[in-house]
Parts: structure tokens; sequence; C-alpha cells
């Protein structure tokens, strides 16, 4: 008999909660206690985890969804159990459904407490229309937190807040974000973005391109400062990873998964052999690529790669994931730099416009947890850096706070190691023209 | 003298004294008899009785049975008298023992004082003042308890207020007076003791015009009467919730003051009614079609709310008596949930 | 006894102007009623309207001694007494025809006829509705120590109403200059006097108030103008109210729906022959006081009169539209 999975009642006053993202895909198989969904109430976002083992199938309620407390939302089947038709009559409270017969027999094809957004049916205040329809936003996308689903002010303005720093945070990624590192007047770059799953831009130049993985929490605009510091006809590939910058949220079983997926990538938008650069993560995941595609590596540039040992600074990492304002997010990102005023409230605030879809960060902080659970490094890549062939660089601040240097040790013999003084995390921002000054001569 | 002159002062009122509402009450009558000898108050057992709630109490003594006249127990006649008065020269005050008495005189309230100007094309006027003390709590049970404004605001020709304050009760009675047609005045009998700074000297407070006696963001509740005093308590107690209340006093049934409701809801995008009268085809109703007519109906975020009386007589058992018309806490819990979105 | 027992009051009360003045208002009334169910036929008046053909002397009579500073209240068929105290029938005529230059502006029309700069405070549509009110009126006088006095005008039908019993309570109680004129035409609509009302005489009911209360054949002219002559004197002098019953007869239905069921024929034309108009007329020349050229010349002046009054009235503007709600309140000075 297959197993319910019901919207849970997690506050005290909840009457319904908006069904925000399945973690596991319809006919994926989930184990007991993992997230399953994540549920939007009034005051939180929150995650719930699978009421049992099996197979995630007959998922009824859809992300957005507002969804009666004790309504089934889907149903768990045992490996090879047969699929029944669904219960009928799904009631709204959790008493009635005590009393319910548990074996219903008849297929109905019923559907949740779901009263936002019928076909035509939609209830919104006048205020709410107004406001959508002044603002130009289709109220179907605009998800209701009044009784029974209704749209309200508040709603829509979470919308169009959330559109308009959208639009905004895009709006940095393409034209010089606010960083106190890249003030230089440089001339307009050129980019285009490039299909596949991960979002990729290049820059077009003379020679054997730079292809440039940033790390967790971060995405490619990262680069900018270092950007500066290289060769103007140096062509270079960012890869945005996933769940991160303009890539899409992608659910990663692994680190395996992560290499996984920057590889496919990699081998579509890579026309001959790179040099790769990697930061933190993105260095583990560029370690991993010269380890998987030799051949397609010249050089390997590693800026703090992550891998190379167990301790990390969970704390940090969870809490650049988690924060959801700027005031929150800075005190972590001051851990990043050697110098706290190296980040300043503007850069936060960029860097919060960045990660401003919630969807986002609560695909990092999943990340984060698979990655580096109870703020460990679940993954080793010492045996992986013993196996590159192509030449290789690493850099590390001896001021890091996230990835303790000494992790550099490490490194066989044939990889040249840079320890800078007066740098943290973040060597690329930190001291741009040294690092590109560094991968400069490497390259050659 | 021109007319305008007589009708629009107002004099700066400066010093106040504290006084409760019945006494201001009689304080305006006080300064209407001795400001204008046409003046004079009408009652049943207004003059050695003081009137049932001793509002006219001693002014016989000072203005003797001529202008402090108890009429025969005669609603009707006695209503006709004040409008006859009105319209051939006097100012009368008419006193109801209670509002529910009114109905007896309905016919010259509603036939004759509110149309007469109109019927006659504007060329007579009947400058009558018809004083009603209204409302429940006191345990008078069905015929003495009656909230009869929405019966009287749903005629032409009549101006109906309804003071929650001694300031108000003695400003608006003097710009009933003022008033060159006919005003109705309900008094709620439960704010008679209540007290209050009021201005010693002569002032009107302007029919027609609502007050906003808290503001807010959060919700708007429109009230009048008690009920006003009650929205405030609950606004007081949702206000260490963190939800600002705005309470409009509506003083003026008849006219309506459009403008402030309109403003507000347009602030908080919320409306709550609260009024003691039934609910049903109340005032509430009129004020929930204003704005659902208005342009503040496209900065509504909630169904408009309305607290009234039950769909029942006053009952005589004070705890039926308090369940038959709003209380603090049922405001409180309404405006609450309108102000999370709940409603 | 002498010569001048045997002359009626009115002959020998009133000067010859002031009696050639009454036949001409009491033409006027018959005429302009006449003019009235005539344009009612034709289409130029809508609603309904009482006529009181045949009521003429009661209400001349009754007003020959005020002067615009006495009030009189009206009822629902009050054309006779708003042309006998005073009012043009031409603003009447345009009040009937729902203009602008009506007494009402149109907004009153038949039911609500009132001139209230000769003291008529209106016609009104509620049967005793001004009983009350001519209390009032009275009061003010009163209490502003005017000598002028207050007629109330009512029908057989408003005895029956609280507001009469009230109102005559509270005037005798205040003493106040009221004279309480009933019109018994016999007919509440359709219901009899006799039948509806508990005592054989209206004026009965004065009694119960400590008023006098006299009974007068209402189509005598002479024998209303009599009896007001002795209640205005009483209420002048600040002895209080009386009641006045004037016997009449309606010749027209109670309204233009009246379908006649209720009276015979017989009965209508029996009390034809008692027409007030032509016997004052025939008092009036029998004692010298017209021939009879000069009161055709009367009648004559009082066609005239209706004639040019009707077409003041067609050639009246109507209402603006817009003006719906004008004179609900006083206008207010911005």
């Amino acid at each position: 008999m297959p197993v319910e999975v019901i919207m849970p009642k997690v506050d005290m006053d909840m009457a319904r909660g908006t069904l925000a993202i399945w973690h596991v895909a319809e006919g994926e198989a989930v184990k007991k206690g993992a997230a399953l969904f994540d549920i939007e109430t009034d005051k939180a976002a929150m995650e719930v985890e699978a009421p049992a083992s099996g197979i995630l199938r007959q998922i009824l309620a859809q992300p957005g969804q507002v969804i009666a407390v004790g309504s089934p939302v889907a149903y768990l089947y045992a490996e090879g159990e047969a699929v029944v038709g669904l219960p009928s009559a799904a009631p709204e409270t959790s008493e009635v459904m005590a009393v319910a017969d548990p074996a219903p027999a008849i297929a109905t094809a019923q559907t949740p407490a779901q009263v936002a957004d019928e076909a035509g049916d939609l209830r919104a205040t006048p205020v709410a229309r107004r406001l959508a329809r002044e603002a130009g936003l289709a109220l179907a996308e605009v998800l209701g937190s009044g009784p029974r689903g209704r749209i309200q002010r508040a709603d829509v303005e979470t919308a169009l807040a959330r559109r308009e720093l959208k639009a905004t945070a895009s709006q940095a990624l393409q034209s010089p974000p606010i960083l106190s590192y890249a003030t230089q007047n440089t001339p307009p770059l050129e980019w285009s973005p490039q299909p596949g799953d991960l979002h990729v831009t290049t820059r077009k130049g003379t020679g054997t391109p730079l292809a440039m993985i940033h790390g967790f929490a971060a995405d490619s605009t990262g680069w900018l400062a270092l950007e500066r510091a290289l060769p103007r006809d140096l062509p270079l590939i960012r890869i945005d990873l996933p769940s991160h910058g303009r890539s899409p949220l992608r659910r990663l079983a692994g680190f395996a998964d992560l290499a996984k997926a920057v590889v496919q990538v990699f081998d579509r938008v890579a026309e001959g052999p790179v040099h790769l650069l990697g930061h933190s993560l993105g260095g583990a995941v560029a370690l991993a690529l010269s380890d998987i595609r030799p051949r397609q590596v010249r050089t390997l540039s590693l800026l703090s790669p992550a891998g190379l040992g167990p301790e990390i600074d969970g704390a940090a990492l969870n809490g650049i994931a988690r924060a959801s304002t700027a005031d929150s997010l800075a005190p972590w990102l001051k851990r990043l730099t050697a110098r706290p005023d190296g980040i300043s409230h503007d850069f936060a605030k960029a860097a919060m416009l960045a990660r401003i879809d919630p969807d986002l960060r609560a695909a990092q902080q999943e990340l984060a947890q698979v990655l580096f659970p109870d703020g460990v490094q679940a993954f080793d890549l010492t045996a992986a850096l013993e196996r590159v062939t192509a030449p290789t660089l690493m850099v590390w601040g001896r001021d890091d706070r996230i990835l303790p240097w000494k992790q550099a040790l490490a490194a066989p013999g044939e990889v040249a190691l840079h320890l800078l003084r007066g740098v943290g995390h973040v060597p690329h921002m930190e001291d741009p023209d040294t690092v590109a000054a560094l991968i400069g001569r490497h390259l050659k | 003298m021109n007319a305008q002159t007589q009708i629009t002062e107002v004099t700066s009122p400066g010093e106040t004294r504290e006084m409760s509402y019945a006494e201001a009450i009689r304080d305006a009558m006080t300064i209407a008899l001795d400001r204008d000898p046409t003046v004079i108050l009408m009652g049943e057992d207004i003059g050695t009785y003081g009137g049932a709630f001793q509002v006219t109490l001693d002014l016989i003594d000072k203005y003797g049975p001529e202008r402090i006249m108890d009429t025969p127990i005669s609603e009707l006649g006695g209503a006709g008298v004040a409008v006859g008065a009105a319209l051939t020269g006097l100012k009368p005050i008419f006193e109801f023992q209670f509002s529910d008495f009114a109905a007896l005189a309905m016919e010259q309230i509603v036939n004759q004082a509110a149309k007469l100007r109109y019927m006659l094309g504007g060329e007579a006027a009947v400058p009558v003042v018809f004083r009603m003390p209204a409302g429940s709590g006191t345990g008078a049970a069905a015929q003495h308890s009656q909230s009869f404004e929405a019966w009287f605001g749903h005629v032409p020709g009549l101006k109906v207020v309804q003071p929650s304050t001694p300031e108000d009760a003695k400003g608006l009675l003097l710009a009933a007076l003022a008033d060159p047609d006919p005003v109705i005045v309900f008094e709620h009998k439960l704010l008679y003791k209540m007290k209050g700074q009021v201005p010693t000297g002569y002032y009107t407070t302007p029919i027609g015009k609502a007050a906003i006696r808290r503001t807010g963001d959060a919700v708007t509740i429109v009230a009048s009467a008690i009920m006003v005093h009650r929205a405030l308590e609950a606004a007081t107690k949702l206000a260490a919730e963190g939800i600002e209340v705005e309470v409009i006093d509506l003083r003026s049934v008849r006219p309506i003051d459009r403008d402030t409701i309109i403003a507000s809801v347009k602030k908080t995008g919320k409306l709550l009614c609260v009024y003691e009268g039934v609910r049903t085809l109340g005032v509430g109703a009129e004020i929930s079609a204003l704005i659902a007519e208005s342009e503040a109906f496209d900065y509504l975020d909630a169904p408009i709310q309305r607290l009234g009386g039950a769909e029942a007589p006053i009952p005589y058992n004070p705890d039926l008596e308090r369940a038959a018309v709003p209380q603090v806490a049922d405001i409180e819990t309404v405006a609450r949930r309108l102000a999370k979105g709940e409603v | 006894m002498t010569v001048q027992d045997n002359i009626p009051f009115a002959i020998r009360h009133f000067s010859p102007a002031a009696l050639r003045e009454a036949l001409r208002k009491m033409h006027l009334i018959r005429l302009f009623e006449e003019g009235a169910e005539e344009s009612y036929m034709r289409g130029l008046i809508h609603g309904t309207m009482h006529l009181s053909i045949g009521q003429e002397a009661s209400a001349v009579a009754t007003c020959m001694e005020l002067t615009d500073a006495d009030k009189i209240t009206s009822t629902h068929r009050g054309h006779g007494h708003c042309i006998a105290k005073g009012a043009d029938v031409g603003r009447m005529f345009a009040e009937f025809f729902g203009k602008e230059t009506g007494y009402c502006h149109g907004r009153g029309g038949s039911m609500h006829i009132a001139d209230v700069k000769t003291g008529n405070l209106g016609a009104n549509g509620i049967v005793g509705g001004g009983l009350p009110i001519a209390v009032g009126a009275a009061l003010t006088a009163k209490r502003l120590g005017r000598d002028d006095v207050t007629i109330c005008f009512f029908g057989d039908g408003a005895n029956n109403e609280g507001a009469f019993h009230e109102a005559l309570n509270m005037a005798a109680i205040w003493k106040l200059p009221v004279i309480f004129v009933c019109e018994n035409n016999k007919y509440g609509m359709s219901t009899p006097a006799a039948y509806a009302t508990a005592v054989p005489n209206i004026a009965d009911r004065a009694a119960a108030y400590s008023m006098p209360g006299v009974t007068v054949d209402g189509n005598d002219f002479s024998a209303v103008a009599e009896a007001l002559h002795i209640a205005i004197a009483r209420a002048r002098a600040g002895d209080g109210p009386s009641l006045v019953e004037n016997l009449t007869y309606r010749w027209r239905g109670h309204s233009k729906s009246d379908r006649n069921r209720y009276r015979t024929k017989d009965e209508i034309e029996d009390w034809m022959t008692r027409d007030p108009i032509a016997r004052f007329r025939a008092e009036l020349i029998a004692h010298g006081v017209l021939d009879t050229a000069e009161a055709e010349a009367v009648e004559a002046e009082a066609k005239q009169a209706v004639a040019d009054g009707v077409d003041f009235a067609k050639a009246s503007p109507a209402p603006g539209i817009g003006d719906v709600t004008k004179f609900v309140h006083a206008e207010v000075a911005a």
C-alpha cells in the first residue's frame, strides 16, 4: 500500500501551505527522512522530509499550489509495487483523514484542495488586480497567500519586488557590478550566452581560451576584477555552476553529479583544449574535469581549491547560502577576505541582488548540505590531483579562513604553489593583479 | 446683519472645561437659549423632572415653562407641533425620551419635516432639531434600546448625527440648531456620563464631517457613537501586536463624509464598519457600498467587513444584550483577521 | 326684531368690495378646478388631483378675515383654500403643469400646493398631517407675541387620526390661537363619516378638549363666515382654539380615479342643487350688494384669470432635470 505524502501542519495557525519545490522527481527513489519538498507558509519556507522510503509517484501538487493542511500531495510506493488508482476524496482536515477509508478502490482524478489560479477563476483582491494590471504582471504568475488562495496586495508586491530585483540583478550581471575592486575604465566586453544546461558566456580573443569555474555561492561575475587584469585578447569561457548565477537550479546527489554536469557542458562548449581555472568549489570541479578529460585541459589553475582536506568553514557557507538580506549576508562575506574592509556594503548589496531568488538560495543551501555535510568536505580530490597531467598552478591566501591553506600541502611536487600574504579566500578579488600575473605566466 | 454671518459664526473656543456628555448637551442648549430667543425646548418630562436622562435638568428654573415645554405623551402631535413651530419662525429642540418612541412620530419627521422644503419648492424651511437617546446596554430591552440612525439616514431632507464625545455632543447640537433644515441628533445613552474636555463658548462641529480618532495603515474602522470607543479600545490592543488600525468616527450618518472614508480605505485597503444598528441594511451597508462604488475599490485588499447589531430585537438578559451588539473583542478579532489577510 | 336681524351676517359685516371679491374667489375656485380637470383630461397634468367643486363657500368664507400674516394649513383637497388665501391661479396652474414657475417649482403638484407668502403653509398629502403643524404655527405666534391666528383645514376623515386628538389637546392646554376647520363632505374617500365616527357631529369632539365646537352649513357663506368670526376673535384674544365643522359636499369623486360606487346619483344631484356659489351670488344680488350684470362681470373676470393662468402655465419652462435634488436642503453659500 502506498504511503501518503501530505501537506503537514508546521505552524500553529497554519491552515494551508504553498508547495514551493519538489526535491525529488516523479518516479525517483527517496529515502525516509530525505528532503522531499519545500513549503512556504505565511512565515517561512520549510523542508518536508519523506515520511518513508520509496518511489515518488502520483504527484498531486505542483510548485506554487496552495494546499490545505492534511491534504495529500503525492504517494510513495515500494520498489515494484503496483500503482493503484488515486485515493478518492482528499479531505481538507486531518481529523477527517483519520476516519476516512484508507483503502479506496475507485480511481478518481482527485486533486488537492488547490484553489488559487484555477483557469478563469482566479481570486484576487481589487488592489492586487490593479497593481498587477498597472505593472503588467500576469496574476496567474502570482501566488495567493490569502484565504482560499486569494491574491492579496502583499503577494503582488512580493512578486513585483522579486521581478524588479531580478531585473536589477541581471542588469548587474551585464554591466560592471558595484565592486570596490572594479572601478577601472575598460571598454565594454562582448558576452554572448551559450545554449546548454548551464549558463556559459564567452569572450572572443586569440589563442587557447581560459575556462573559468567560480566557487560555491558565487557566480561568473566574481571573475570581473581578474578578467580586467588578464591580457585583453585572452579568450574566456565562463561557466555558472548548477544552481548558481544564471544556470538553472538543479538537484545534485553529490560532488560526482556536480562534476558530471560541468563535464557535459564543457564537452559541448569547448571546441578544443582549454586552460582551466577554478576557485574553491570551482577549483575542485576544474580538478575533477582535468582528471576526467585530461586531453582537453592544457593547463590547470586552482585558486584556494576545495577537495583537498576535510576542514571548511561550514558556518560561513551556510550563512552565505541562507542570507536573505544584504545585512545578513555581509558578515559572512567579510570572512572571505583577509581585510574585513575589503567587503563594502555596496558589494554585499550587489551580491545579495544576485541571490535574491529564494529558490536559488534554497538550492544552494541544499547543495551545501550535500557537499559539505556537518561542515566537512565530503569529497576528496587528492588522488585526482596526483593523476592530473596538465601543468598545475595553485594559489592560496595565507589568511584564508574558509579553506586553510595548509590543504595545499596535499599537492604533488609538480604543482606550482603560491601562498599570498595578506590575502584570504578570494585571491582573484583581493589581489587580482598578482593572480593575473601568475596565471599569465602559467599559461605560457 | 446678514444671514450668512449669523449662521457661520463660530467663536474661537479657547477655554475648555471637563463636562459629561449630558452636561455638554445641556451646555449647548443653555448657550442656544441665551443666544436666540426663538429657541425652545419641547419634550416629555423635560421640565421639572429634567428629562428621562436628566439632560435638561434645571433648565426650566432658568428659562421657564414657556421655553422649556413639557408636552403631553403625544409623540406624533408633539413632533408635529415642533415642525409647525419651526416652519413659522421658532427653533424647537424636541426631545424624545427614547429614540424608539420616534416610531410614533415617523409621519411628522419623515413625511413633513424632511419634505416640506422640497414639496414647497424651497419656499419653506423646517429648522427643527430632534434629540433621540439611543442604543442598548441599559437593560431596557426591545422597545427602549434601538438604534434607528439608518432609518432616518434613509430620508432625504433630514440630517442625522451621532456624537461620540462630549465635545462633539455640544458642537453637533449647536450645529444642528444653526442648520436651516431638520437635524436628528442620536445621543447614546451609555455615553451620557462620559467625561471629556469641552470648549466653554459657542462653537459648532461641522455636520457631515467624520473625525479620524486614531491613525493607522493596517485597517480602517468606521464606527459611530459608542462603537467608536469600542473600536479605539480594540485598536489599542491590536497596536500591541503591531497592527495599526485607523479609527474613523463617522459622526454624521447623513450627509456621510465620503471623502474621509475613501481616503482612509485607499490608504489601508481594508474596511471594517462597526455600528450598533441592525447589521442588515444598516449604516455599514451604505459605507460598504460607497467604497465599492468609489475609486477606493481598486485599493481594497480584502472583502469589506461589517459588525452590526444582531438580527433580533435587543434582548433583556444582560449576556444576550451584550451579544446582540458588537463588543471590543468582536472588533479586535475581525480587525486582526483583516490586517493579517485572513478574511 | 330689526331689519338688521334679517340680513345675513356676512352682508352686514363685510364691505361690498370684500363681498364682491369673495364671489370672485368662489368663481375662481370653481373655474380653476374645472380648468384643471380639463387640462388633466387633455394630459397636461399628471398624477392625480382632489377637486373641491361644491365646497367653495367653506374655503372662501373661512378665510374672509385672514391677513397674509395669518396662517392656514391645508389638505389634499386644497386648491380652494389656496385661492381663498390669495394665491395666483397662474402660478397654481404652472405648479399643476409641473413648471418651474409654479408655487413649488414643480416639486409639489396639486397635493402640495402652497403659497407661503400669503400664509398658506401648504396642502398636505397625509390625512391629519397638517393638524399638529397648525398647532406649532399657533405656538410660534403666541411665543413671539404676535396676534396672528392659524386656520387648520382638515376633512372628516382626519378626525379619526391620532394626530387630530393630539393636536386639539395640545392647542387647548396651551390655549393657542388656532381654529380647526373641518370640512365634512360626508366621505373619507368612500367611507361615510357617519360610519367611521363615533359622534354624530365632528364638532362634538371639541368637548373632549374643552374648546367651543360648532357645526354649520358649509355651503352657507355667511354661516361659515360668522362661525369663523367668533372663533378668530377668541383666538386673537388669547382664549384658545375652536373647532368649526362646515357641512358640505364634493360634487366630484374623491380623486380622479374615483368610480363613484359609494354614492347615488340622486344624492349628488341633490347636493348640486345646493350650489354654494349660486346661493351666495343670489344673496348678494338680493341684498343689493351687486346686480346681475356686475355678478356676471365678476364671473367673466374669474374666467379670464383662469384662461390667462393656463396660458402662463403652458408657456412656462420646466425645471432642469439636473435640479432633481435642488430644494432638499437650504442652498449653502460656498
